[in-house]
């Protein structure tokens, strides 16, 4: 490949003119998008992407530029460009950047799949997500059915000035269904399996039919139209069991997040905000009860926030960021890690080959509770409480501190048995409270791994691929209703 | 910059060596540079140039969409093939008339030279003024300050042919102390048009006022809102209500109930491409000219944005709002604009018997209950108690919960004065003023509180 030697040859130019280390990311992806509303195809698109992008460490200050013009004259002046942009970075230094010892590997990694969805037919994708469509649309009040698809192939190149040379090939699919009703001006929403998009895994098309979205259909109507009569969620402090998808964004918003050592040490404060898990924390801080155990890792097989390596060009890890309630851990870099006096944990990731790495989520999961609890017995032991399932919306302070999440759909818990369904639930707290009220969490057999493609972080923003496991849990005295004004 | 001739002339030569099919071509690319600084330092610094060409094949009815970043020959033959293909194995969209005609734009000014100009070195050296003034009152600055230089070009079968450069800059600054953040920022299309101490004479203000924050009563204040978060809550209401896919679904506010008062009579909201503060690009990326759009007067729904399938199915005239061929969010505002009052913001917290000055907003979220508006947010940068017409005290940072039909059917007061803020790039934003409205509900207050069990 003609792209690899322009590139160790522009990396060899960096170190001759001073720098202390530069490294250079190629990437070719392919995306194939598909929705469908009612009897349309909303929107149908496949997209080409490839580029590089050049990274450079000059007397402790950085550089990066990138191009989608594949030229041996266009590399050597992209990073001609990066070293300008690192000198002129270079005019506010206070504090020079220097990296950890993070070894350079040569090697590969590449995603398993048994079906490759992008030489599936579109015919059959078209079918699956119309046959599901129908089922949702059998009852007028539904007026808006909605199937989605998404697949994703990366090829990804890293080379390094150290001698790193990794070469890694991703596939990722997706799919999901919405039902949307509406009657007298009161509009619900139902989503399978997962709201905004479904679900996604580092698997083939052989994932879009283990989500079984034409049989889970009915269901998805059904509710949806209920929820038009259903009772507003009353409004109290009372115990709550979220199921495993919405515990996930929890986990997202108000551990993975706080938990990133660049946010925790201010570096995205003028945009998505910093995080009270400051350093003096790290160790002495309850984050939540001493069920709460929650696992940062990258290497479980089959989910869209595992690798091989980060784009820094360091292994994939596995690591504990709350034990026992306890925050004991950061997601970390090569730059940031030295500070705590470590090595990278391996989270420096780029949503595309146009954008530098960034500290970002990979598997960020909760541990399973009791092996044999369900979340029938969950509802069963609860006296009084609000079960509420997949998120409707979502947002959190600057901090990471205060947090309010509505969920589509919650049900009233009554002496260990499901009573009413209620419609436009939230519930509000604060994180560190919140996880030190979680007294049950459910066995390995209700865990479900969620994979969300679309994590905001940074200026550009960057879309990143990460995934959460939980299983269902319960937590008490939560403050929960429905919106007013 | 590859410039109009090579961009018009490389997709002309394609559209001339493609099948009998029609084909739309959308060419938009250009250069991003942005640098960005924590705690005074630049820590992250980038630039980058990118494209992307769009090409919709159109079958009769069935449309195929293939995007590519090159505009290599090769790939772009073998994207209008695939594009082709996918028409092919689609179902026929009734709505799809055909691709439009050329048409007139009306001309705007949307790139200056001095902004595709402006260096990574110069970025650094206006920031480091800015960082030294911070230092003598003991602050520290984050922040990012970006330029861009963009060509958006669209072609069809037809002939119609549209093309235009734009540049845009953004900075924005949050000095730190050690007690709170303060916060300003500045988008325009000109890099001379940004008054650069200006801003920040205001962001280091914003963060001398921000100490010693106070808790205070949940409840129904008074709020002063300053424009940056009037310019988040039209971003939702984007979203859930004035694009053409909400208003035909039912799931806006504005389905089955045009011409019916939705917010008070002071309150106008349009989309626009020609005011004083800033102007939009001419045409949608369909080629199609963009209108003036009212979507709220004087209270009251007007309408929403179309593009030219969307207001088929609706019924409706097309208003040039098309976003990207392979989006599925349909047509947006572009250009949102809130109509100006005749306060002032020193007017309004002068006038204000007791309540809040909110600085910014932050991670709002309006999918709470659509049909009412309804969104929370928590307040940032900086928020004030306000009695007796003078600003008190800091206090904590807090939620709101609020359905802002409620809240703009209550607003007292508007600026005057309207700031402009960018949508992600130099072709989308918001014309906001300052607002006064009277009973707004805050729910939650930013605290640690007691460590968990």
């Amino acid at each position: 490949m003609e792209i690899k030697g322009w590139l160790r040859a522009a990396l060899e130019g960096l170190r001759r003119a001073g720098a202390e280390y530069a490294d250079a990311r190629f990437l070719d992806c392919a995306t194939e998008s598909i929705t469908v509303r009612n009897e349309q195809v909303a929107a149908l698109s496949r997209d080409r992407d490839r580029g590089f992008g050049i990274r450079v460490l000059y007397r402790g200050s950085w550089g990066f530029a990138a191009s989608a013009e594949l030229a041996e004259p266009e590399v050597e002046a992209i990073a001609e460009r990066a070293l300008e942009i690192a000198k002129a970075s270079r005019l506010t230094q206070r504090r020079p950047v220097r990296l950890d010892d993070s070894p350079p590997y040569v090697d590969t990694y590449r995603t398993e799949f048994e079906l490759d969805p992008f030489i599936v037919p579109l015919d059959k994708k078209l079918e699956l997500l119309f046959s599901a469509l129908k089922v949702l649309r059998r009852d007028p009040r539904v007026r808006l059915a909605e199937g989605t698809m998404r697949f994703f192939k990366t090829y990804k190149l890293f080379l390094s000035s150290d001698g790193a040379e990794i070469a890694q090939e991703f596939l990722e699919s997706g799919a999901g269904i919405q039902a949307t009703a509406i009657q007298d001006g009161e509009v619900q929403r139902r989503s399978y399996p997962n709201s905004f998009g479904g679900n996604f895994a580092a698997r083939g098309y052989e994932f879009v039919e283990s989500l079984k979205l034409v049989e889970n259909a009915e269901r998805v109507r059904e509710e949806a139209l209920a929820l038009l009569s259903a009772d507003p969620c009353p409004a109290g402090k009372t115990d709550l069991i979220l199921d495993s998808s919405q515990l996930g964004l929890q986990i997202h918003e108000s551990c993975g997040h706080p938990s990133e050592l660049d946010r925790a040490l201010g570096m995205e404060i003028s945009y998505a905000g910093g995080s009270f898990l400051t350093v003096d924390k790290l160790r002495k801080f309850r984050y939540g009860s001493r069920l709460v155990n929650i696992y940062a890792d990258a290497t479980l097989p089959g989910s869209i926030g595992s690798f091989g390596y980060d784009d820094e060009g360091v292994r994939a890890q596995r690591f504990p960021i709350v034990e026992e309630g306890l925050f004991v851990g950061y997601l970390t870099s090569r730059e940031t890690a030295p500070i705590l006096g470590k090595r990278s944990g391996g989270a420096m990731r780029a949503a595309s080959w146009s954008h530098i790495p960034l500290i970002r989520m990979v598997n960020i999961n909760l541990e399973p509770g009791e092996e044999d609890l369900s979340l029938e017995d969950l509802i069963a032991d609860t006296k009084d409480g609000i079960f509420m399932a997949t998120n409707k919306s979502w947002s959190i302070d600057d901090l990471r501190l205060n947090f309010q999440f509505g969920c589509e759909l919650a049900w009233e818990i009554k002496h260990g048995k499901r009573t009413r369904l209620l419609k436009n639930p939230l519930y509000t707290g604060i994180t560190p409270q919140f996880w030190g009220s979680c007294d049950a969490i459910c066995g390995r057999k209700e865990w479900k791994l969620w994979g969300l493609p679309n994590c905001g972080k940074g200026e550009p923003p960057q879309l990143m691929h990460v995934a959460h496991g939980a299983a269902p849990a319960r937590f008490r005295g939560i403050e929960v209703g429905a919106p007013r004004g | 910059m590859i410039g109009r001739e090579r961009i018009l002339e490389g997709l002309e030569r394609l559209l001339k060596r493609l099948p009998g099919e029609q084909f739309e071509l959308v060419y938009t690319g250009g250069r991003s540079d942005l640098t960005r600084y924590t705690r005074s330092e630049i820590h992250q610094n980038v630039s980058v140039e990118n494209m992307r060409v769009y090409i919709r094949a159109a079958l009769g009815k069935r449309l195929g969409v293939v995007t590519v970043n090159t505009l290599e020959e090769g790939p772009l033959l073998q994207a209008a093939k695939q594009a082709v293909e996918l028409a092919q194995r689609q179902p026929e969209n009734p709505y799809f008339e055909g691709f439009p005609s050329p048409a007139e734009y009306e001309p705007t000014t949307t790139y200056f030279e001095a902004t595709a100009k402006f260096t990574p070195k110069q970025r650094a050296e206006v920031v480091k003024k800015v960082f030294a003034e911070a230092e003598r009152l003991g602050f520290e600055v984050s922040g990012a300050f970006s330029t861009s230089t963009g060509e958006i070009a669209v072609l069809n079968s037809n002939g119609l042919e549209a093309y235009q450069p734009l540049t845009g800059v953004e900075i924005s600054l949050v000095p730190v102390s050690q007690e709170g953040m303060g916060y300003a920022d500045a988008f325009a299309h000109d890099v001379e048009k940004i008054d650069l101490e200006a801003v920040a004479a205001r962001a280091l203000e914003r963060c001398s006022l921000n100490k010693g924050q106070q808790d205070i009563p949940l409840g129904q204040y008074d709020v002063i809102l300053e424009p940056g978060c009037l310019a988040e809550v039209m971003r939702w209401l984007n979203l859930i209500a004035f694009r053409a896919q909400a208003f035909i679904e039912g799931t806006s506010f504005l389905a089955g109930k045009l011409g019916e008062r939705a917010m008070g009579e002071n309150i106008t909201i349009y989309d626009s491409i020609h005011e004083p503060e800033a102007q939009g690009l001419p045409f949608d990326f369909q080629g199609c000219p963009k209108r003036k759009v009212t979507l709220i007067e004087r209270g009251i729904n007007r309408g929403v944005v179309f593009d030219l399938m969307s207001a088929r199915q609706a019924k409706a005239e097309p208003t040039g709002h098309a976003g990207p061929p392979d989006s599925p969010y349909g047509p947006m505002p572009w250009n949102i604009c809130m109509e100006a009052g005749d306060s002032s913001l020193e007017e309004m917290v002068a006038s204000c018997e007791k309540g809040l000055l909110v600085t910014r907003f932050h991670y709002l979220n309006g999918f709470l209950d659509p049909k009412r508006a309804m969104m929370t947010g928590m307040t940032r940068y900086g928020t004030f108690l306000v009695e007796e017409g003078k600003i008190k005290h800091a206090v904590k940072n807090l939620r709101w919960t609020e359905s802002m039909l409620r809240a703009f059917s209550n607003v007292r007061a508007i600026s005057r004065k309207r700031e402009v803020f960018s949508y992600g790039g130099a072709a989308g934003f918001a014309i906001a003023p300052a607002v006064y409205i009277e009973g707004f509900t805050f729910t939650g207050v930013q605290e640690e509180g007691a460590v968990g069990q």
